[in-house]
C-alpha cells in the first residue's frame, strides 16, 4: 500500500506491506491493537505504542513522547504550490531519474525519486513545462536544498 | 455559608467547585454561552448562563454576577484567580450585598494592587524591597525630572515599572541615562493605555535572580502561617511555565526569614485568607518584596503536594470564620508543576486552537492533573490557552523530575498543538537538573527559539503509523465540524423501568 504524506513541508511516499495483521516498512513491524492504538516494533527491537487521530487531512500521531502532524495527500490531488519544489528536501541519494532533458511534463508528474531516512521522496513537477536541466544522475548523493532539475515553463 | 458562587471558569473553577462538593456546599457556576458545554459547568449544583458575549459583558460583569448571586441565594463568592479576583471594588460590592467574599478585605486588595502603595507599605513594615524610589508625580514633565534624579541614586541598569502594572505592561529596562527619556515616555504611554494610570517608578534591575514566593494563610482567629515557598523562575513571555516546591537552593534558615517577611507583609494589610508574597531572591541570598497576590494562585498545587494542606478547603473554612485546620507544617518531598498550553513553542509560543480529539493525561503514583478540559472539547481563541496544570510529587527533586519526564511523554494530546514536547525537553536542561533556575533560563537555553529534537527513526515510525492509520481505515476520523456522532445502539437500560422490591 502506497501513501503520500507531507511532513514538515516535504512530501514523503510511504509504501507499506501487510501480511495477515502485521504491517511492515523497512524493518519496522506494526499491528493495530483492539483499542485502536498501534503497536510498533522497530528494527532495533524497541516497542512503541502510538495514538493517531485524523482532523481534516491531517493525521496527528503521538509516538515515543513526540507529537507529529502529518498531512495525507489524496491520490490525484493537485500538488499545492510549494515554490518550484525541485530542490532536495533533505540530504539523500538519487534513486531514480524519471525524465530526460527536453521532455514535456504535466503538473504533478514525478521527475526524480530520492531516498532519505530509508524512505522514498518523489520530486514532482510543480507545473506543466519541459525539463531543461538535470543536475544529478542515479546513485548521486545530494545535499539538502540543492536544485535537482530545472523546468522551463511554456 | 451554604451556597457558594464561583465567579470564574475553566481549570480553577473546576478546582473550587470540586472543593465545594467535597465540603458539602451547594455551588453555582456562571458561564458565558461559549462555555455552555465546558467541564466546570457540569461540576456545579446549579449553573447559570451569563448574558452577553465579551468577557466584559460576562465574567467581568459585576452587576450581572451580583444579581445572579442574589437570585440564586448565594451566600459566598469565590473569585478564583484572574477576572474579578483582585478587584477591590467588586470585593466591596459583594460584602455590601451581605455575601461572604472568599478572599481578603477590599482594603488589602487595594493596598497590594497599587504597586507603589504596596512598596511604601512594605518599607514601613520592615519588609525588604528592591532598591529604588517611588515617584508619585503624575505630570509627564515633572515625572521625568523626578525619575532622572532618582536614577542617579539607584544606578543603571534599572527597571521602570507602572504603578498599576502587571503582566509586563508599562515595564522598561533602562541600561543607561541616554535611554531614559524614551523609556519613560514609552512606559507611561503603555501604562496609560493599559491601566489609565501613567505613574511609573524606578527599581534597580536584578538580573539572574530567582522568583521565589511564599504561600500564606491567615484566619480570623489571629493565626497567620506560611506554607513554605514555591520557585517559579522559569518563564516565557513573563508567564510562568514550570513551578516547584521547595526551591532547590532553599535553606531552612532562609525559608524562615522569607516566611517571616511574608507574614509581616500580610499583617501590614490585616490579611485574611490565602495569599502569596512574591520575592526576588538574589544569588547573594538577599531577597526583596516584589508584590503580593491577594488570591489563590495558579501554582498553589505544588504547595499542597509538599505540605498536605488543601488550600482551597482552608479558604472555605476561613470564610466560615472557623480556625484553619492545619497544624504544625513540614515540607515533605518535592513537587513540580508545568503548565500545558495550547501554543506552538517552536513558533515563539504562538497560541494555538483546535479540537482536543484525543486528550489522555498521564496516570500513576504522585501524578495530579488540574484541568478544565476533556477529550472532545474545542480550544478556542476566547480565553487563556492554558489547558491544564500537570503536577507531580516524589520523595526527592531528581525523582520528581524523572516522574515529570515520564508523565509528559505519556501525555497524549491530538488535534491541537501544545507545548508538551517543549516542557519535556525543558526537564533535560542542565540548569533545570541542577536547580540553577532563574528568570532568564528559557532565553539562555534557546536564544534562537526552540525546536524539537526528533530522531530520523522516530519520524519514520510516525510516518509508518500515519500510513497504517490511513490504510486501515479503522481509526477514528474526527473532524471538529463533523456533527454526525455515532451514539451506538440505544442502551437497553434506558427503556427498562423494572422495579425490584
Amino acid at each position: 500500500m502506497r501513501y503520500e504524506f507531507r511532513i514538515d513541508g516535504e512530501v514523503v511516499e510511504v509504501t507499506l506491506s501487510k501480511v495477515d495483521d502485521i504491517w511492515s516498512l523497512s524493518g519496522n513491524n506494526a499491528s493495530i491493537l483492539p483499542d485502536g492504538r498501534i503497536r510498533l516494533v522497530s528494527t532495533d527491537g524497541s516497542v512503541f505504542f502510538a495514538h493517531s487521530a485524523k482532523v481534516g487531512d491531517t493525521w496527528w500521531i503521538h509516538i515515543g513522547g513526540h507529537t507529529f502532524c502529518i498531512d495525507h495527500i489524496e491520490p490525484g490531488a493537485a500538488e499545492e504550490d510549494e515554490g518550484s519544489g525541485l530542490t532536495a528536501p533533505m540530504p539523500g541519494k538519487v534513486l531514480q531519474v524519471l525524465v530526460e532533458v527536453g521532455q514535456r511534463v504535466e503538473a504533478g508528474q514525478p521527475l526524480m525519486i530520492l531516498e532519505a531516512m530509508k524512505m522514498e521522496h518523489r520530486i514532482v513537477a510543480s507545473q506543466e513545462g519541459s525539463v531543461s536541466e538535470i543536475y544529478f544522475s542515479e546513485g548521486d548523493q545530494v545535499q539538502q536544498g540543492v536544485p535537482l532539475l530545472e523546468l522551463s515553463i511554456s | 455559608m451554604s451556597t457558594i458562587l464561583v465567579a470564574n471558569r475553566g481549570e480553577i473553577a473546576c478546582r473550587i467547585l470540586r472543593a465545594c462538593n467535597e465540603a458539602g456546599y451547594s455551588s453555582i457556576a456562571i458561564y458565558a454561552d461559549n462555555d455552555a458545554n465546558s467541564l466546570f459547568v457540569e461540576l456545579a449544583t446549579t449553573s447559570v448562563r451569563l448574558e452577553g458575549e465579551s468577557i466584559a459583558e460576562t465574567y467581568l460583569n459585576q452587576n450581572q454576577i451580583l444579581k445572579i448571586a442574589d437570585q440564586y441565594g448565594a451566600d459566598a463568592i469565590h473569585p478564583g484567580f484572574g477576572f474579578l479576583s483582585e478587584r477591590a471594588d467588586f470585593a466591596q460590592a459583594v460584602i455590601d450585598a451581605g455575601i461572604s467574599w472568599i478572599g481578603p478585605s477590599s482594603k488589602a486588595i487595594e493596598m497590594m494592587g497599587d504597586k507603589m502603595t504596596a512598596r511604601t507599605t512594605m518599607k514601613a513594615a520592615g519588609v525588604p524591597v528592591i532598591p529604588g524610589e517611588e515617584i508619585e508625580e503624575d505630570d509627564e514633565h515633572e515625572a521625568l525630572i523626578a525619575i532622572k534624579s532618582a536614577s542617579e541614586r539607584v544606578g543603571f541598569p534599572l527597571l521602570l515599572k507602572a504603578s498599576s502594572g502587571g503582566g509586563g505592561k508599562g515595564m522598561r529596562v533602562v541600561n543607561s541615562s541616554e535611554e531614559l527619556d524614551d523609556a519613560v515616555s514609552g512606559a507611561r504611554r503603555e501604562a496609560i493605555a493599559a491601566f489609565g494610570d501613567g505613574r511609573v517608578y524606578v527599581e534597580r534591575l536584578l538580573s539572574g535572580a530567582k522568583h521565589v514566593e511564599i504561600q500564606i494563610l491567615a484566619d480570623t482567629h489571629g493565626r497567620i502561617i506560611h506554607l513554605g515557598e514555591r520557585e517559579c523562575s522559569i518563564q516565557r513571555r513573563h508567564q510562568k511555565v514550570f513551578e516547584e516546591a521547595p526551591c532547590p537552593t532553599m535553606t531552612p534558615d532562609l525559608r524562615e526569614k522569607m516566611g517571616q517577611a511574608a507574614i509581616l507583609a500580610a499583617q501590614a494589610v490585616d490579611y485574611v485568607g490565602a495569599g502569596t508574597v512574591e520575592f526576588l531572591l538574589a544569588s547573594s541570598g538577599e531577597f526583596f518584596f516584589l508584590e503580593m497576590n491577594t488570591r489563590i494562585q495558579v501554582e498553589h498545587p505544588v504547595t499542597e503536594m509538599v505540605t498536605g494542606v488543601d488550600i482551597v478547603r482552608e479558604q472555605l473554612r476561613i470564610s466560615e470564620g472557623e480556625p484553619m485546620s492545619c497544624g504544625e507544617l513540614s515540607i515533605r518531598g518535592h513537587s513540580i508543576e508545568v503548565r500545558l498550553y495550547a501554543e506552538d513553542a517552536s513558533n515563539n509560543f504562538l497560541p494555538a486552537i483546535g479540537p482536543l480529539v484525543v486528550f489522555k493525561p498521564p496516570v500513576g503514583p504522585g501524578v495530579r492533573l488540574d484541568t478544565g478540559v476533556r477529550e472532545g472539547d474545542e480550544v478556542t481563541p476566547n480565553y487563556d490557552p492554558m489547558l491544564a496544570k500537570l503536577v507531580v510529587w516524589a520523595p526527592s527533586r531528581s525523582e520528581a523530575l524523572q516522574r515529570m519526564r515520564r508523565s509528559l511523554e505519556d501525555f497524549v494530546v491530538l488535534g491541537t498543538t501544545t507545548n508538551l514536547r517543549f516542557l519535556r525537553e525543558l526537564c533535560d536542561q542542565e540548569d533545570v537538573i541542577n536547580g540553577s533556575t532563574d528568570t532568564t533560563l528559557i532565553d539562555r537555553a534557546w536564544p534562537y527559539g526552540w525546536s524539537p529534537n526528533i530522531s530520523n527513526s522516530l519520524s519514520e515510525a510516525a510516518l509508518m503509523v500515519a500510513g497504517i492509520s490511513e490504510g486501515s481505515g479503522k481509526h477514528r476520523k474526527s473532524n471538529s465540524s463533523d456533527a454526525s456522532i455515532d451514539n451506538g445502539p440505544i442502551s437497553p437500560f434506558s427503556t427498562l423501568s423494572r422495579r425490584y422490591p
